[in-house]
């Protein structure tokens, strides 16, 4: 697709996604607010109190928890932000002639754009992050 | 190629330009669907339940009406006439908001996926178009008829993952916290393989548009032919973010009670029940789109297949076409409930990272590969040479202990230490080992 093909966009054809977004919300306040509404109301001191199987809960929930999860969601990210520049990659790498040298150099600079992410991936995985146990 | 839609009109006779048509026609489109897919979800629900009681020699529900189809329509009612209750120490701002989180982004998602080919205005009854001075003009039956649509989808319904995790937080309850992170966690970790596969399906197709993906099948055969390997990958995530069996850590039962819903009560749980489900029918309609060819019938890419564009009548059969191939998918992810027991945390995250992610990019290698070598048609021996190669190198790769594994360490309480013991681990089972001497004897 060249470029002038892609300045001419209409950027009317995302109206039905705000509709639909309307639509959503619309349903979502209005469920809510039906069930607000039309539901009993019964307060209690044993019934305000978090479920914790019968016990009585102890202290607040939101303490502190494991350090993996964040460890995880920043290797998530890497790989989160370089899937994101592999589309528009493939979308142009496919349009190339089979086996140009324009091909090869496409190739070869995604490879080495995934590899060095890669290298992060096998330090992860060797320092253990993907380890719950 | 042009887009079909944009393709002049033979009467210039409306004010509206062909964006404008297109839109009123997605609008409605989005009208029919919402209903549709409200309704299979609240159905779905019954399904399930049926197909459960069927796989387990029950009845199932049977009461309210007739053979007990009218169970979905109480389940609602009781759902609203419930008392909608926030607990003490719930955040109530994240509590109210997270439901509406998980739905909004599930309901939004599913605009862009093609229901049926390409209309054909002149063919609506009652010389509607001539009144319109729409004649000669073409409608997409789609939501969004947007350039990036797959792109767009991938990136709506992952922000699922922003409910949950408020959900799990603002509820102040340990079950709810622990469900919202374990479901977090899952859902991010499966969205790479699910991105890196959806990568290997565009390497094929050279599109993200969803109608060039549907014509694109039509003509070289599915996509399941040509990327098996990606396709097992797909819905394996897309399980996994629907937070389905065998994925459903986040509402693990005999751990964690609810998980990041237990606090919620009426229709705040009732939005995160249809979430899943709204969830999971966009994504048996993603799947279908990617490697069932959409509409079409034929899976091969030789012989007779529905064409593109028609009339009411074509449409009309292309959509049931689309929703048989949707409900099998969901069918065979309910089947799947009910056969697979739940993984442990460990496994499935294991399962993620150490398993989906590599053979996924293996996959997308092979396919950048074979488009570079014009090798398109042969992508389906890739998948079988990608599969050889990670059974090759699993011996290889390395192992983990596992924590089940009885381990009699040396001067624990049952194999104390005596003297001349070196500390080592023991493989012995304790039961053989002699009588320990007491203590001070």
């Amino acid at each position: 697709m060249s470029a002038l093909a892609l300045a001419q966009v209409d950027l009317n054809a995302y109206i039905p996604v705000g509709v639909v977004f309307l639509m959503a919300a619309i349903f979502v306040v209005v469920n809510l607010g039906a069930s607000a509404l039309l539901g009993p109301r019964r307060a209690g001191a044993v019934k305000a109190t978090a479920y914790e199987s019968g016990m009585d809960p102890i202290g607040s929930a939101r303490r502190r928890f494991n350090v993996r999860f964040y460890i995880m969601a920043m290797t998530f990210l890497v790989f989160d932000v370089e899937i994101i520049f592999l589309y528009p990659w493939a979308v142009s790498f496919t349009q190339l002639e089979p086996r140009s040298e324009e091909g090869a150099l496409f190739l070869g600079r995604i490879a080495f754009f995934v590899g060095t992410s890669i290298v992060a991936y096998v330090y992860a995985w060797r320092k253990g992050v993907f380890r719950w146990d | 190629m042009p887009p079909l839609s944009m393709t002049a009109p033979l009467v210039a006779a409306t004010s509206l330009s062909p964006t404008m048509i297109q839109v009123i026609a997605s609008v409605i489109v989005i009208l029919v669907m919402l209903h549709v897919i409200l309704g299979g979800c609240a159905y779905c629900i019954m399904l399930e339940r049926k197909l459960s009681a069927w796989m387990q020699d029950r009845v199932g529900p049977n009461r309210v009406g007739p053979k007990g189809l009218l169970q979905p329509i109480a389940d609602g009612l009781k759902f609203i006439m419930k008392e909608d209750y926030n607990p003490r120490g719930v955040e109530t701002f994240l509590f109210v908001l997270a439901p509406g989180i998980i739905m909004i982004p599930a309901m939004i998602a599913f605009v862009i996926i093609p229901w049926a080919g390409v209309l054909q205005l002149s063919s609506l009854p009652w010389g509607l178009a001539q009144t319109l001075g729409v004649e000669g003009m073409t409608v997409k039956l789609t939501g969004a008829d947007v350039n990036v649509g797959l792109i767009y989808l991938i990136a709506a319904a992952s922000l699922g993952v922003y409910g949950v995790a408020l959900g799990g937080w603002a509820s102040n309850s340990k079950y709810s916290f622990l469900g919202g992170l374990r479901a977090s966690a899952q859902m991010i970790s499966y969205e790479i393989p699910m991105g890196l596969s959806l990568l290997a399906i565009v390497l094929v197709a050279g599109t993200v548009e969803p109608y060039g993906i549907i014509s694109e099948q039509s003509e070289n055969g599915w996509n399941l032919l040509h990327q098996p390997l990606a396709a097992i990958i797909f819905y394996s995530c897309m399980l996994a973010e629907a937070n389905r069996a065998p994925f459903d850590l986040a509402e693990a039962e005999s751990e964690l009670v609810g998980g990041y819903h237990t606090e919620y009560s009426s229709m705040k749980f009732a939005l995160f029940f249809l979430g899943e489900y709204f969830h999971m029918i966009t994504g048996a309609a993603f799947f279908t789109l990617l490697f069932l060819g959409g509409f079409s019938v034929n899976p091969l890419p030789f012989g007779p297949d529905l064409p593109t564009e028609g009339g009411l009548g074509l449409i009309l059969l292309q959509w049931l076409v689309v929703l048989a191939k949707v409900t099998i998918l969901i069918s065979f992810a309910m089947a799947i409930r009910w056969t697979l027991p739940r993984f442990r945390f460990d496994q499935l995250m294991r399962l993620a990272w150490e398993g989906m992610i590599p053979a996924s990019l293996l996959v997308v290698s092979m396919s950048a590969l074979f488009v570079y070598m014009g090798w398109t048609a042969w992508t389906w021996a890739g998948s079988i040479a990608c599969v050889a190669i990670i059974y090759m190198v699993w011996p290889y790769l390395p192992r983990q202990p596992n924590p089940n594994r009885r381990l009699a360490l040396i001067g624990s309480r049952f194999s104390p230490l005596r003297d001349g013991d070196s500390i080592a681990v023991e493989s012995t089972e304790f039961a053989d080992s002699p009588v320990p001497p007491t203590r001070g004897a």
